[in-house]
């Protein structure tokens, strides 16, 4: 059975005396045991207005969505508390908290009328702290941590209130790579205990290397399911996000910065430092082809820039770029 | 190594929370020996003992007057604390206490109407006695009620908090300018019996009074102590909560009608005393480094009954003759002692509440 799914859900909010204003409509969505997917869409389209009503914070405005097979609507408070978790992307509201007592709040639902913890309690906060390896700060307070180290007290936060299905709604936003790599590794891990995590990001490492699934939000378009790899090679992903009109380049994940050429370079060597150097020229304007009258070598913290009239060694990217600078002003007409 | 932690702390804080006490202990025989008339504390332990002293007129200082006033005292302190925490919570403001709701206003004017047309219309009161009392807290206490009424109503309609506190504010605006009205067609000595009555008092209480006073400030105080798991999840904003398994409108209308018993319980009885339920929660936070609700509650009970009886020491003037009006000590004493922390802590981190 599936842990989450949605059966012509229509998503939006109520603003004043209005008609409610229909964000998405006809969702039809599925999320399983030992699943990560990932929500993705520009602002606007109604990814957290998505996750407000799965977690019932929004009502829906038609359809309905069922947990385990049970409709939302009928589901207790304590027992949805019991089956959700989420990560939103607004701060605590209280940063005087530590990072101990906040963990302790996920254990709510669990805990006795006064909130005092069990035993069991106690080891789970103990397991989430653990697992998201914030040990080293959790006797702070919240107003001491980074961004970063809070959104990761957050997760353990929703880890320890041991649900089912765990929703993160921007969770990449304020980690570092290092961090990013740790949080993905971790969530694959905690899928593979049969937990679902539906994650709504902007981030394509996230998105592309992490999930099982994306689901696709487009303006006035049906959202569409699919594997990431797939969407990327059938261009549905360059479409949802509109990256070609920023020149991102699928195939390597990373974004051309610029379109003109002032000149062709030939590039030839190490295959990292080719990378790298490659880099540099695209962002100076410079266009890297298979067969140039400029050449450059790579080596290990050696460049070897060669024309017709000279020959040159260089020993970073940054002398090299201002050569080839030189050489191609001085080839350009001055009234240019 | 986080199970020891948490464990090491619990014992941490119950012995901190006995020592306040004892201290809550002292401070309550300092009240009750000191005044006009000095006690011996020997005379005093006779006195709790066998409920009777050597000195017949300090067997009716203590009965009559002192013991009540020393009561009161503990209690309007735990009281005004208690529901100024739970409303800086709820409406995640550092700057909202027990009367930011209009309770104090409600119950102004209830008083003034009272005291001005009441007494108007045929002066049936004198402004003395027994009968006086309890006219005055039924008027308070109704005042307080309709404002309570419209609050909670508004509460059950509108799901952002901070519209309620605005809603509160403007209902204060609105009596107090009423009040003014009526001041502006009353004769003088109805306005100094009015004047009087804002000035606040713990000493106007008898043991009539109390026996209803004492179960209505219990009953909230042992609320808000139920009520503390709920304010936790709070701490973390309403959407966390509701995820949390929390019932945002029941929880929030349940804060609001313990926060207008204490409230609108201490004005009725003892007149608005401003400054305290503002203060003693951040004074608290700050001297005990925590926000969490299950260590607030009672840290501010014990501490705001202690200030209190202190405070009332203060208005009290040993050796002296005359008395000061309680609102003007609270506010006098406990604020240099605020900005002092705050000075000293060189840092607002604390009001993120």
């Amino acid at each position: 059975m599936s842990l989450l799914e949605t059966k012509s859900l229509a998503i939006g909010y109520h603003s004043g005396q209005n008609e409610p204003k229909v964000l998405q409509k006809d969702i039809n969505l599925s999320l399983q045991p030992g699943e990560i997917v990932s929500l993705m869409g520009q602002n606007g389209v109604g990814k957290t207005t998505f996750i407000k009503t799965i977690t019932r914070l929004l009502p829906s405005l038609g359809g309905e969505v069922r947990l385990d097979g049970k409709n939302l609507i009928a589901i207790s408070d304590k027992d949805l508390a019991k089956k959700v978790s989420v990560v939103l992307t607004e701060k605590p509201f209280s940063l005087n908290i530590s990072v101990i007592e906040l963990i302790a709040l996920g254990r709510h639902p669990y805990s006795n009328w006064l909130g005092v913890l069990s035993a069991k309690d106690k080891e789970m906060i103990e397991w989430a702290i653990n697992e998201t390896h914030i040990n080293y700060i959790a006797n702070k307070k919240l107003f001491e941590l980074s961004d970063g180290q809070l959104q990761k007290v957050m997760i353990a936060r929703a880890l320890a209130q041991e649900t089912d299905i765990i929703i993160l709604d921007e969770p990449a936003a304020h980690l570092d790579l290092y961090n990013k790599i740790e949080v993905m590794l971790l969530l694959r891990a905690i899928v593979k205990t049969g937990k679902g995590i539906l994650i709504s990001t902007h981030d394509m490492q996230v998105s592309t290397q992490l999930s099982d699934k994306l689901w696709l939000f487009n303006f006035n378009e049906p959202v569409i399911e699919g594997n990431p790899e797939d969407l990327i090679l059938s261009g549905q992903l360059e479409k949802t996000l509109y990256l070609q009109d920023y020149g991102y380049d699928m195939i390597h994940g990373s974004v051309r910065l610029s379109q003109n050429c002032i000149a062709e370079i030939e590039l030839q060597g190490e295959k990292e430092v080719v990378f790298w150097t490659e880099q540099a020229l695209s962002r100076n304007d410079f266009k890297s082809v298979s067969e140039s009258d400029i050449k450059i070598s790579c080596k290990h913290l050696l460049w070897v820039l060669k024309t017709h009239e000279l020959e040159k060694e260089c020993t970073s990217i940054a002398q090299l770029i201002s050569e080839v600078q030189t050489i191609t002003n001085k080839n350009q007409s001055p009234n240019d | 190594m986080i199970q020891q932690q948490l464990e090491e702390s619990q014992k941490k804080w119950t012995s901190r929370l006995i020592f306040l006490a004892i201290c809550l202990i002292v401070c309550f025989i300092a009240n009750v020996s000191l005044g006009s008339v000095a006690i011996p504390i020997k005379s005093l332990l006779t006195y709790l003992i066998s409920g009777t002293s050597e000195n017949d007129t300090w067997n009716i200082i203590l009965t009559n007057f002192r013991f009540p006033k020393a009561i009161t005292a503990i209690l309007v302190g735990s009281a005004l604390g208690v529901s100024g925490l739970q409303m800086q919570t709820l409406f995640r403001n550092p700057l909202a206490g027990p009367y930011v709701l209009g309770i104090s206003s409600g119950a102004g004017l209830g008083v003034a109407i009272a005291i001005f047309l009441g007494l108007h219309f045929g002066g049936f009161m004198e402004l003395t006695g027994i009968g006086r009392s309890w006219f005055l807290v039924c008027a308070a206490g109704a005042g307080a009620l309709l404002v309570l009424l419209i609050i909670s109503f508004a509460a059950s309609r509108i799901r952002d908090s901070v519209t309620l506190l605005i809603i509160g504010l403007m209902f204060g605006a609105a009596s107090g300018a009423f009040v003014s009205i009526l001041q502006f067609f009353s004769q003088a000595e109805n306005i100094k019996a009015y004047v009087i009555w804002s000035f606040g008092s713990l000493g106007s209480l008898s043991w009539d009074e109390l026996t209803v006073f004492i179960p209505l400030i219990v009953i909230g105080l042992a609320t808000s102590m139920l009520l503390s798991k709920n304010l936790n999840a709070l701490l973390m904003g309403e959407n966390y909560a509701i995820s949390l398994g929390l019932n945002l409108k029941k929880t929030r209308l349940l804060i609001i009608l313990n926060t207008a018993l204490l409230a609108g319980t201490v004005t009725a009885f003892c007149g608005p005393i401003a400054f305290f339920g503002v203060a003693l929660p951040h004074l608290t936070r700050m001297l005990f480094n925590t926000s969490n609700h299950l260590l607030l509650n009672p840290l501010i009970i014990i501490f705001g009954a202690s200030l209190m009886l202190i405070f009332d020491l203060i208005a009290q003037l040993p050796g002296m003759d005359i008395t000061l009006p309680l609102n003007a000590v609270t506010a006098l004493f406990g604020a240099p002692f605020v900005i002092i922390i705050l000075l000293r802590r060189k840092s607002l981190n604390y009001t993120h509440s």
